[in-house]
């Protein structure tokens, strides 16, 4: 009891710290654009055009949350009832087999790997992080360093294999497109590429880097 | 109507169907499923407003376009129309910036043309590769990543290039 407590705060302790590396980066890119923008408006003359912009930017926030939130209430309902109905699972164990062909030095880590992706192919990124962690938990050896498995399981996860692209689709409905499903099968087929980009790049340059 | 939009309402008939089938409570569930929306709703937009602050006014003070200036001939030298460049600098570090500039881009050339449809597939099929690589690297404190960035980027430009392959 006290050895998962201690885990899980450790889990979350380095959730913080992997929030301070992540908004450290996001604070440069922040600051650069922000900076560079406020300088060539300076640099024109025209500081009111500066403030006009700063505050737009924060308009076109509230605005577009609103065109999200409709699209990402429907079908995080639907995903949930597709959970309920024993769908997510039933597809983790279909995949248990396919995956220890990517990650064979990991069994253990097949369960969280498979609902990590199984919800992102369903659109359910809130769900896919907590299986992810946990997959890095089951694969981590302890010595700071990535193993191939490890490589593998954050390639496939930079390569977006999504059912539906919702939030695009939002996007373009929002955005007055006549056929804002158009633009599903391509963005399918040029995922499944990446992914496939990724199990190749990650397998040959695991030999290289070591 | 084309495959698509005949298929995915048919999905969901089928999900409701078989979900009632295993005697789920869709009503119940679905409303869960929603609720479980609205707090990712309300994180992201403290987080969008800073991005879209910043994006605003590098765009509208014409730093964006002087950065784009700069890497379209790298763009042509791929075949790669210049309005997509923002898209696709912008993409492994923010996805709500890049959502944010998809709707830009959008509003600008049209969602159904080629522009409009090759962004839209664009930001659907690739991912924010430095955010997955700091959370979940970070998570259990790995610090040599080896080929996992290398073969992130290969795979998202993998995913760029089969994408504008296939809208042409």
């Amino acid at each position: 009891m006290d050895e998962q407590r201690a885990e899980r705060c450790s889990a979350f302790l380095n959730i913080g710290r992997t929030a301070r590396i992540d908004s450290r980066m996001m604070a440069w890119i922040f600051g650069i654009m922000t900076a560079a923008g406020i300088i060539l408006f300076a640099v024109k003359g025209d500081g009111a055009g500066a403030l006009a912009a700063l505050v737009k930017g924060c308009e076109g926030a509230v605005s577009l949350t609103l065109t999200l939130a409709g699209a990402y209430l429907f079908w995080s309902g639907l995903m949930r009832i597709a959970d309920e109905a024993g769908l997510v699972k039933k597809l983790a164990r279909l995949m248990r087999r396919p995956l220890g062909l990517l990650m064979p030095d990991a069994p253990e880590a097949a369960a969280p790997v498979t609902l990590n992706l199984a919800a992102n192919f369903f659109g359910l990124g809130n769900a896919a992080t907590p299986f992810g962690l946990e997959a890095m938990r089951k694969l981590d050896r302890g010595d700071g360093r990535a193993s191939d498995s490890m490589a593998m399981f954050i390639a496939l996860n930079s390569s977006a294999v999504e059912l539906l692209p919702t939030s695009v689709i939002a996007v373009r409905t929002a955005c007055g497109s006549a056929e804002p499903y158009s633009i599903a099968v391509p963005t399918f087929l040029a995922s499944i590429a990446a992914a496939a980009a990724a199990v190749i790049s990650c397998r040959a340059l695991g030999r290289v880097i070591k | 109507m084309n495959a698509g939009e005949a298929a995915i309402p048919l999905l969901i008939v089928l999900l409701i169907g078989y979900a009632l089938i295993k005697k789920v409570n869709i009503y119940k569930a679905f409303a869960e499923g929603a609720k479980d929306a609205l707090p990712q709703l309300v994180s992201v937009l403290p987080y969008l407003a800073a991005m879209l602050t910043a994006l605003e006014v590098f765009r509208g003070s014409g730093a964006l376009s002087a950065l784009v200036r700069m890497l379209a001939p790298v763009g042509r030298l791929c075949g790669v129309r210049e309005e997509l460049i923002p898209l696709i600098v912008l993409r492994p570090f923010s996805g709500s910036a890049s959502l944010a500039l998809l709707r830009d881009t959008l509003t600008e050339y049209g969602a159904d043309g080629y522009i409009g449809r090759a962004a839209s597939v664009l930001v659907g099929s690739t991912e924010t590769v430095f955010y997955t690589v700091a959370l979940y690297f970070g998570s259990v404190g790995v610090t040599k990543t080896r080929q996992a960035i290398p073969a992130a980027l290969i795979s998202g430009a993998v995913g760029v290039a089969v994408g504008l392959l296939l809208i042409k």
